[in-house]
């Protein structure tokens, strides 16, 4: 048997380099690399495509990313289009928030759908990232992960989100934090966040942050286990509680997820906790549906990267009819959504600089030093946002069952990261 | 002080949950030996389902919740148990684990397409993503008071903690207050003696499954405040909660409860005390995988030698003996023609696609290597896939070379898994799948955590290699690399299954005792196996992240390995080809039904989950399965033989038929030409000779078509050519009382026509137990060869025989514990041949096994009570026997061998049977204690019981015993009266002297 084996592996092997070397010199041109590529660019239409994921195991889901992204899609094409040609959105499709699948949605979408763009791409994982990169295709979506940094076809909504050494970090949230406390100076804050790596990076981050706006962080730790959430948080709110001197800080600031937020703010309110709560992630009136939610967050101050809903401007105005009009009937505002729109709007508002003579090269040409302002995430540049966040932000208080706006949204200047 | 008692209070609240999904694992794995992997989804899905019908459809929280606990949860255990659980019971442990862990990711994914199917449909169902703060049975938000300075308790606990000590009293009262409690107990404690004793162990098993599945309702609704709708959150827990039912030994529901509401205290104590740690990223999440993994290690019991699961047979293998070419030539066939498609055929999508699946192929293949070959079930291999490529990538960031880059890698993997390897040695079967899985959790949580190996979220840049002209940055020409690393792979694992190392490895797979004494080193055997998947895994995640071109440490968790690990063994283990099949499915199906069926995500995932059903049918997986089934359908079409037999019942299909015939032993005896053709078309069959040496096989049987109803039977033959040579004995066919059922058992062979047939109507009635020319053995090597025997009432049978005669086996087919593969058993004159040890017992056929049969967990009076069910019986019995009335509360266990016989056959002389078979009842017993069985047995005769007793002690045999009987080599040699016994048949019986080819002579 093993002879036999052997025989079939070497006819396999020969045959296969045989073939790998006679065709892959021939193949190198032949791939989507060419120099000006008009994929997915018609006379009258190009074609868009996107990532989200919307079905997972832990039952987070950025379903409605989707719906943001379609919303600001038909107004473009109910105002004509792009130059005359209008956006062939094909829906996103779900990664499931697995690396696997994420590639696999990314090489349907370049290979078979052959899509000029991908706009939004929302995810917790991008492993389609160097792919999309390599075949040059102008992606847009959340910038909280490392590859919305630095690769030039990669676009974040808000900027890049995640500082990287020597970049900047946003000063947004310790900024408003301190609109709300009436300065930093003399306030004491504690920051938790989960027990991984990523937590620990982010107690690093916002340390720096809120020491330099002139807090004084009296805890900073990577507490939380990262895998499940605690049904018990009287070990970690204890040592937060006595963090002053024995005494509580003025602000608890959560760098963690919602169903974490809930768990710890309502542990900390039992211990009849009066000061400031604060964490990033639960702007979402959907948690007003549910009774124990909205006691759980009732108070606490979150942090926004784009102007809140609850914040009446024209644009925001339009946002809302745009997405009550996609979705057919009235639904509440999510994040989500609007990560969706403004992934979408910054695609549109690029290719709109590019012209009528749209390809990949004169698009990534009309993205050099693209800028506007006065948008829903404020003041965008290009390239600058491949390398840090647009840096503006608001915080929203949820009080009596409703989202009220306690620091307005603006920018702030950056500091460095070190 | 007020901190302690805070953390012991709030730790009993996840503690209850903990007690109470243990508690649930033992039941249900005391019920049919099985580890529950799913208990969690079960959870999981009852939390859904109260969260749709509470929220979403407004039904009131409470008869919501006690219409899931008490009607759905249990109706779903009670399902699942008839469908798969009860099926899986008999198959090995591999698919075992294997099949509860698809039906893990399938269960959540199936209840999230129902809402989402409902939703669709204009039910007012609510979405079940992002949800938070969900309402439980309490008030929401929960109530909260503060009874001691800085301790707080809040609605939602008490709940938590008042449900926990009613389940707990009212398993208590159930358990042990409840005649159904003493039978559960019974089962758990000696589960085929449970069916001697009439009562269905089927039945127990189903009860206790829906007690099971209502503890995991009970437990999910409960959390669904603290845990929302996370399915991956509530397998966590499921696993944490393992813990506890290894302190119960999977056995002991009281501990299990006990160690479930420790565990939650111990947990919040480290987490609240674990100061010391604090350096260590990701050591308070991986503190309740510390516990399981120290748990498992300090408390499972060494059970078999060097963690090898359940010993699985192997299947047919219908090929072997086939030219090479025939084996290997549609595979190689395969291989180039997947090769020369990248540059053909596919699109640059489809050739990525196909890349994918070959990339992951290699990985798949290391389960080939540790459970294919080693049965040993590991949940690690996500982390040596990731190990490999993070390493790989650091060093590649480094400047290194990507060939060498790889290398390291891989023995990185290697390391990681001769490391994990540790534990092997120790544990076994769904404990080292449990430890396996908290050392992934470890890994995952703990090692990936470290910052400069893992660089963050964005991880390595992993570039593809430029080796000479092949440019592998072309996805083409990855393809084909990648085609042939795989075809060599498989190469390799096949040349090495075929070396003396395979051998070996085989041989520590099938008998580690045996291998042991044979000079194998099974320990390092267990650590090769394990160092060389690891090390493959670790290779395949190199390329696989060398296709990505980027990993990072979230690419593949311990979750991701345990789908591999379903999608793998559904497609199967035997050949590493199978692997490779496993990977492009794995690759192509989602992707496929996406673009086909339906856009829903959920549907692949229950496909690839309940791939682990079919399991319960085809252990060896599809791969195997198909081409057996088809190879079966073509044998029954050609009509070569597939004896007809009632040994092959539809269940037993692909499992027991296939295991005959080709054990590899060369043993393709005739007898084990019993794979019935049937109407399910299950025919593996074993007729083919392996080429080992078979004798004869079925070679002279003359072939006859069935001349009854064709689908029960199809085509038989007589056996020809046993053992030794001339008496073919086949003759089932002229039996009256078959041919009366209408089931026409059609081919005589050559032998001659059995004497029995004529007197079988008249004499039926006088005797109360048969046997008539009974044929039986186990797993294809026949021990039984055509016994007839007879024993009327008040007659006391004792038969004689050496060792390996066949006296024992011939009490297990009198019983109805083992099937015959041809001959009838007439209980009072009816055929009873198709009745099992439950229906035999009702019928008034008692076996009091070898050993002692009695229930050794279960105390005197229990034991008696369930036999004699009313107290003035029992009351009678303590009267016979004072010596057992002073200890009606002791267990069984604790008596003297002689008190065990004793209290084993007490009952009966209150409640004689028709039939009493005593296996060796005086074995290990002192002689005075002998002389009192004797006596009893006697006194049962004067009842008119009927007794067939075996024995090795003759001479007092001889002096109770009514008529002797031989047996020899599977045969009656010589039946008679008492009176008849000469020393020198004595000798020659105990011997083994006596010719089996010797008439037999009736009085």
């Amino acid at each position: 048997m093993p002879r036999m084996t052997r025989t079939i592996a070497t006819v396999v092997a020969a045959t296969a380099m045989l073939l790998t070397a006679a065709c892959n010199s021939a193949s190198s041109g032949g791939t989507s690399n060419a120099e000006d590529s008009v994929r997915g660019v018609t006379d009258t239409t190009v074609k868009v495509g996107g990532i989200v994921s919307m079905t997972t195991a832990s039952g987070y889901s950025k379903k409605d990313t989707d719906l943001g992204a379609k919303a600001r899609f038909d107004r473009a094409n109910a105002e004509g289009g792009l130059h005359g040609r209008k956006i062939d959105y094909l829906g996103a499709e779900d990664d499931g928030q697995d690396p696997s699948r994420n590639l696999a949605a990314a090489r349907e979408l370049v290979q078979r759908d052959k899509v000029f763009a991908i706009a939004p791409m929302s995810s917790t994982t991008f492993s389609g990232a160097d792919f999309l990169q390599k075949q040059r295709v102008p992606t847009f979506g959340w910038g909280t992960l490392p590859s919305f940094c630095g690769p030039s076809y990669i676009y974040g909504f808000g900027g890049c989100m995640v500082p990287t050494p020597g970049g900047t970090i946003s000063q947004t949230w310790p900024e408003g934090l301190e609109q709300v406390m009436g300065g930093a100076e003399g306030r004491s804050v504690a920051i938790l966040a989960n027990d991984s790596d990523a937590g620990k990076f982010g107690i690093r981050t916002y340390r720096q942050s809120f020491e330099s706006a002139g807090f004084e962080v009296t805890y900073a730790k990577p507490a939380v286990p990262a895998a499940a959430v605690p049904s018990d948080w009287s070990a970690y709110t204890k040592e937060i509680l006595r963090s002053d001197g024995g005494k509580a800080p003025d602000a608890i600031v959560s760098v963690m997820q919602t169903p974490y937020n809930i768990g710890l703010f309502t542990a900390v309110k039992r211990t009849g906790y009066r000061g400031v709560l604060t964490d990033p992630t639960d702007y979402d009136p959907g948690l007003l549906t549910k009774s124990a939610t909205r006691k759980a967050l009732d108070g606490v101050h979150v942090l926004t990267s784009f102007q809140p809903f609850e914040q009446r401007s024209a644009a925001m105005t339009r946002f809302g009819e745009d997405i009550r009009k996609a979705a057919g009937k009235d639904v509440p505002l999510n994040m989500h959504m609007m990560t969706g729109y403004m992934s979408a709007d910054l695609f549109l508002a690029i290719a709109e600089k590019a012209g009528r003579d749209l390809t990949v090269s004169s698009f990534q040409k009309a993205a050099d030093g693209f800028a506007d302002t006065g948008t829903l995430v404020g003041d965008r540049a290009e390239r600058k946002g491949q390398k840090e966040s647009f840096g503006c932000g608001a915080l929203v208080q949820l009080k009596g069952g409703t989202y009220v706006v306690s620091a307005p949204f603006r920018c702030y200047p950056p500091i460095p990261f070190k | 002080m007020a901190d302690l008692l805070g953390f012991v209070l709030s730790g009993l609240v996840s503690g209850a949950l903990y007690a109470l999904l243990a508690t649930g694992l033992v039941l249900s794995y005391s019920a049919s030996g099985l580890f529950n992997f799913a208990h969690g989804a079960t959870a999981y899905l009852c939390a859904l389902a109260f969260y749709e019908l509470h929220s979403g459809f407004g039904w009131p929280a409470v008869p919501t919740a006690v219409l899931l606990v008490c009607v759905l949860a249990p109706a779903l255990g009670w399902g699942l148990d008839k469908l798969m659980f009860r099926k899986l019971a008999r198959v090995g442990e591999t698919a075992q684990i294997v099949a509860t862990i698809g039906l893990l990711v399938a269960l959540p994914a199936l209840g999230l397409w129902t809402v989402e199917l409902l939703a669709d449909a204009g039910a007012s169902v609510e979405p079940a993503e992002n949800q938070f703060g969900l309402p439980g049975v309490g008030p929401s938000p929960a109530k909260s008071w503060q009874p001691v300075d800085g301790v707080g308790v809040d609605s939602d606990q008490l709940i938590i903690w008042a449900a926990t000590a009613v389940v707990a009293l009212g398993l208590w009262v159930l358990m042990r207050r409840t005649p159904l409690g003493l039978k559960l107990r019974a089962a758990v404690d000696n589960r085929s003696l449970v069916e001697l004793r009439g009562l269905s162990a089927d039945r127990l098993s189903s009860i206790a499954w829906m007690l099971s599945s209502g503890l995991a309702g009970l437990a999910g609704v409960l959390a669904t405040p603290l845990l929302g709708l996370s399915a991956h959150d509530f397998t966590l827990f499921l696993f944490v909660s393992a813990t506890a039912a290894v302190l119960g030994r999977f056995v002991s529901v009281p501990l299990a409860f006990v160690g479930g509401l420790g565990l939650g205290v111990l947990q919040n104590l480290v987490a609240g005390y674990a100061d010391f740690a604090e350096r260590i990223t990701g050591f308070r999440t991986a503190v309740p995988f510390l516990i399981l993994f120290a748990g498992l290690l300090l408390l499972t019991r060494r059970g078999r030698i060097a963690g090898t699961a359940a010993v699985d047979p192997p299947p047919v293998d219908y090929l072997a003996g086939r030219s090479r070419l025939r084996r290997w030539g549609p595979w190689a066939v395969a291989a180039v023609l997947l090769a020369i498609s990248f540059y053909t055929v596919t699109t640059p999508f489809w050739t990525g696609l196909l890349a994918q699946g070959l990339a992951l192929s290699l990985v798949f293949m290391s389960f080939t290597v540790v459970t294919g070959l080693g049965a040993m079930v590991s949940l690690a291999q996500a982390t040596f896939v990731t190990g490999a490529a993070l390493v790989a990538g650091l060093l590649l960031s480094h400047g290194w070379p990507f060939v060498a880059a790889a290398a390291v890698g891989t023995c990185a993997a290697a390391v990681l898994g001769a490391l994990v390897a540790l534990p092997a040695l120790r544990l076994g079967g769904r404990s080292l799948a449990l430890a396996t899985l908290a050392l992934a959790f470890l890994a995952d949580q703990v090692l990936f955590q470290i910052g400069p190996l893992r660089n963050g979220d964005t991880g390595w840049a992993v570039p593809r290699p430029v080796l000479g002209p092949v440019d592998l940055g072309d996805d083409r020409a990855l393809g084909v690399a990648l085609t042939v690393l795989v075809a060599a792979a498989v190469a390799a694992l096949s040349a090495l299954r075929n070396s003396p190392s395979g051998r070996a490895m085989l041989a520590v797979r099938s008998a580690p005792a045996a291998a042991m004494a044979s000079g194998v080193s099974v320990v390092r055997t267990k650590l090769v196996l394990f160092t060389l998947s690891a090390g493959l895994a670790g290779f395949g995640g190199v390329m696989y992240a060398s296709y990505n071109t980027r990993v990072t440490a979230t690419d593949f968790t311990a979750m991701t390995g345990l789908i591999w690990l379903a999608v793998v063994v559904a497609a199967g283990l035997r050949r590493p080809q199978f692997a490779v099949v496993a990977g492009l499915v794995y690759a192509v199906v989602p992707h496929l039904i996406a673009e086909h069926l339906t856009e829903s995500t959920h549907l692949p995932v229950i496909l690839f989950g309940l791939a682990g059903l079919a399991l319960a049918n085809d252990p060896d997986g599809y791969c195997a399965a198909i081409p057996v089934r088809l190879h079966g359908r073509r044998l029954a079409g050609a009509g070569v033989g597939a004896a007809a037999s009632e040994a092959a019942r539809a269940d037993a299909g692909a499992t027991s038929a296939a295991v005959a015939g080709a054990d590899s032993t060369g043993t393709v005896a005739s007898d084990a030409v019993a794979a019935g053709a049937g109407s399910t078309g299950a025919a593996p069959g074993s007729a083919v000779p392996d080429g080992a040496g078979a004798n004869s096989v079925a070679a002279r049987g003359t072939v006859s078509p069935g001349s009854g109803d064709a689908d029960s039977a199809g085509p038989s033959t007589a056996d020809g050519g046993t053992a030794d040579g001339g008496s073919a004995d086949a003759a089932t066919a002229a039996m009256p009382a078959r041919a009366g059922t209408g089931r026409a058992v059609a081919g005589v062979g050559g032998g001659r026509q059995a004497d029995v047939t004529g007197r079988a109507g008249g004499e039926a009635v006088a005797t109360a137990l048969r046997l008539s020319r009974v044929r039986a053995g186990y797993g294809g090597a026949a021990v039984l060869h055509g016994v007839d025997l007879a024993v009327r009432p008040g007659e006391i049978l004792a038969l004689l025989g050496p060792n390996g005669a066949g006296k024992s086996t011939t009490c297990r087919v009198a019983a109805g514990l083992v099937a015959p593969l041809a001959g009838q058993v007439y209980v009072a004159g009816r055929d009873a041949t198709r009745d099992g040890a439950v229906r035999r017992s009702r019928a008034g056929v008692v076996l009091a096994p070898e050993g002692r049969g009695i229930f050794p967990a279960l105390t005197i009076e229990e034991n008696l009570a369930l036999y004699l069910r009313g107290r003035d019986a029992r009351e009678a019995v303590y009267e016979r026997f004072p010596g057992l009335a002073g200890r009606r509360g002791v267990p069984a266990g604790a008596l003297s061998g002689g008190e065990q016989q004793m209290l084993a056959l007490a009952p009966l002389l209150q409640r004689p049977p028709k039939v009493l078979i005593a296996d060796e009842p005086s074995l290990g017993l002192a002689p005075r204690v002998v002389e009192e069985v004797f006596r009893l047995l006697t006194e049962l005769r004067g009842h008119g019981t009927a007794l067939l007793l075996v024995e090795e002690k003759a001479t007092e045999v001889l002096k109770v015993a009514d008529t002797v009987a031989y047996l020899a080599q599977g045969r009656v040699s010589w039946c008679g009266p008492r009176a008849a016994v000469e020393a020198d048949r004595l000798t020659e019986a105990y011997l083994g002297l006596a010719s089996a080819g010797e008439g037999v002579a009736r009085p």
